[in-house]
């Protein structure tokens, strides 16, 4: 069966380079960018939250400050690397909130019969429905703004997607003979579910949480940039780019370095999924392909 | 069909009816004493008792809910506490910049995508077809508003040939009003085309597996005639469907756009009156937005459904 479903139209070789290519460069941008967080814990050049005056605006590749400073002269290093703490925090943080929700929904939806299921199954797309950058700025504005909300907010609007993808995965095996002979052997549902399941939808659930943890990453920035998302002292490159773009004017270098951060963590962790899909789940490439 | 969509019909009213429930919710839960934060510290409790009673905010929840409920399905959308205007017309003021704005930014990302994505599918394997995937990849991890940042500072600061923001009306000058619109529609149109372009080439490349290609390749079609002339009208299906659910995605970057470039369209009038305190201003525009996005993914549905026999006889 899985022959005929994986015979694409690309020659078998090439496809296993890409995907290798795919998985290495999102590994290694991914690992760079966890590893610069975890380095801002224990080093950074300067404190990034306090101004120093005399260092206004310097400009970049300077000894002591590589990608020189800001408006208030903070060093923008300094607060790249901290700026990278609150990208983990929200991104994973909301990816796991949904990736737990999304997993007991979507198992429960699988398994539970056709009324949780159909329950289950609208509600999500309901919740798929209305766009989240609207509520997310309500939200906020009601919430009062800050990590802890938007963590909320982005498990909100990714659960949903999450029940769906666990649901299709959880249904598929759910089909399998071993799961009959299983449930000949008297086993129960849960027990099948945690034992049998879960397992086999690992992939599935790693693929979709590093996806979504970048998905995370730039909805951070996007609410941060409106200054609805965390605040000072935490730092958000989000937040970066509105200081530039109020303080100094676009036209500055400082436009440039945090989104650039942006772009590297967003395509690694982007790659990093896509290469882990591949390897992980050969059936699931096809369906998506 | 009509038991197609009257199925749709119903997930249409109950989405509207739970996303309402949830912004009511959301908004009033967190708001406080409306008419207290409306009328500041130095209000007596007779004035904000007043103003209260005047608006109905001393009624129980439940009933100022359905109340709201019932006079938007009139028309009734509400007015502001403060100025007295109305909902209806703050927001179609404000639709005059965000329509064109969403609008052509998807259209802009449409133009793009379609094109580049069936080229992206027809070469796959080969390194132009893995070079315009790595594009689209590195598109879709550009925030729009850092995309909107960028342009501006190119055309706009070092090039000087557009505004970098700001907003002239439509009445006022219609050249301008277009230079204003200029870069935001770029920015925004070339985010969608990122994430559009992977979905173009995978409804292409689901169809170039399709036997009915093979047939036409069979008959004596090259590979690029067999994709226009059968490929493409069948990928268009699946396309549809995405556009739909990029509707929200879209709103999200106009809402985003509107800031960079300081277009006073309808999410600068949210975000003000969100920190007014505009409770019936905000639920009303949000509702509103929340009900054309459900609407749009409904009409898709329906489309799809008469496209496509398979699907309605399926449901």
């Amino acid at each position: 069966m899985t022959i005929a479903a994986t015979a694409t139209i690309a020659p078998k070789r090439r496809r296993r380079l890409d995907l290798n290519a795919s998985l290495v460069v999102g590994l290694v941008l991914t690992l760079g960018f966890l590893a610069v967080a975890v380095v801002s814990f224990v080093w950074l050049p300067s404190n990034p939250n306090i101004p120093v005056i005399k260092n206004r605006m310097l400009p970049p590749f300077l000894p002591d400050h590589w990608l020189g400073t800001d408006g208030l002269g903070r060093d923008i290093i300094a607060q790249l690397m901290v700026g990278a703490r609150t990208s983990i925090l929200v991104g994973a943080g909301g990816a796991s909130i949904a990736l737990f929700l999304g997993t007991i929904t979507g198992l429960v939806a699988a398994a539970y019969g056709k009324l949780a299921d159909e329950t289950i199954s609208r509600g999500a797309d309901i919740m798929l429905s209305i766009p989240g950058m609207v509520t997310a700025l309500v939200l906020a504005a009601t919430m009062g703004s800050g990590a802890l909300t938007t963590i909320l907010a982005l498990s909100a609007f990714f659960t949903p997607s999450f029940t769906r993808v666990i649901r299709a995965a959880a249904m598929s095996v759910l089909q399998e003979d071993f799961i009959t002979s299983a449930r000949l052997y008297g086993r129960g549902k849960l027990f099948i579910l945690a034992r049998h399941v879960i397992p086999n939808i690992g992939g599935v659930m790693i693929v979709q949480f590093t996806l979504y943890f970048a998905a995370g990453i730039l909805t951070e920035a996007g609410l941060s940039y409106l200054g609805v998302g965390v605040t000072r002292p935490s730092i958000s490159w989000g937040m970066m780019l509105n200081e530039a773009q109020q303080t100094v004017g676009i036209s500055s270098p400082l436009a440039i370095w945090p989104g650039l951060a942006i772009v590297f963590v967003v395509l690694g962790l982007n790659l990093l999924g896509d290469g882990l899909r591949d390897v992980l789940d050969p059936k699931l490439k096809q369906r998506r392909a | 069909m009509a038991i197609y969509v009257l199925r749709k019909l119903a997930f249409f009213l109950g989405a509207v009816f739970v996303a309402s429930l949830a912004i009511f919710l959301l908004i009033r839960a967190a708001g406080g004493n409306v008419a207290a934060i409306v009328l500041g510290k130095d209000a007596t409790a007779e004035a904000i008792n007043a103003l209260a009673h005047t608006y109905g905010l001393d009624r129980p929840l439940p009933i100022q809910y359905f109340d709201w409920l019932l006079n938007m399905l009139h028309g009734d959308l509400g007015q502001s506490f403060r100025t007295k205007e109305l909902v209806a017309d703050l927001v179609t003021d404000r639709l005059s910049i965000s329509i064109p704005l969403a609008l052509a930014g998807l259209i802009l990302g449409l133009i793009i995508a379609i094109p580049v994505g069936t080229i992206a599918a027809r070469n796959i394997g080969r390194p132009s077809g893995a070079f315009l995937a790595l594009v689209s990849q590195i598109g879709i991890a550009v925030p729009v508003f850092w995309a909107g940042i960028l342009l501006s500072v190119l055309f706009g600061v070092r090039l000087g040939w557009l505004p970098t923001g700001g907003w002239i009306d439509w009445s006022e000058s219609w050249v301008g009003a277009i230079r204003s619109l200029v870069l935001p529609v770029l920015s925004l149109g070339l985010i969608m085309a990122a994430v559009l372009i992977r979905y173009v080439r995978s409804a292409v490349l689901d169809v170039m597996n399709q036997d009915y290609v093979r047939t036409a390749r069979a008959v004596g079609m090259t590979r690029t005639q067999a994709l226009l002339n059968v490929g493409l009208r069948n990928a268009a299906l699946p396309i549809v469907t995405i556009v739909g659910l990029q509707i929200a995605e879209l709103i999200g970057g106009t809402v985003i756009i509107e800031m960079v470039f300081s277009l006073p369209g309808l999410s600068r009038m949210i975000l003000a009156n969100v920190a007014a305190r505009e409770v019936i201003v905000v639920q009303s525009t949000v509702m509103l937005i929340i009900v054309f996005v459900i609407f749009v993914n409904f009409a898709v549905d329906l489309l799809y459904g008469i496209l496509d026999p398979r699907i309605r006889n399926a449901a």
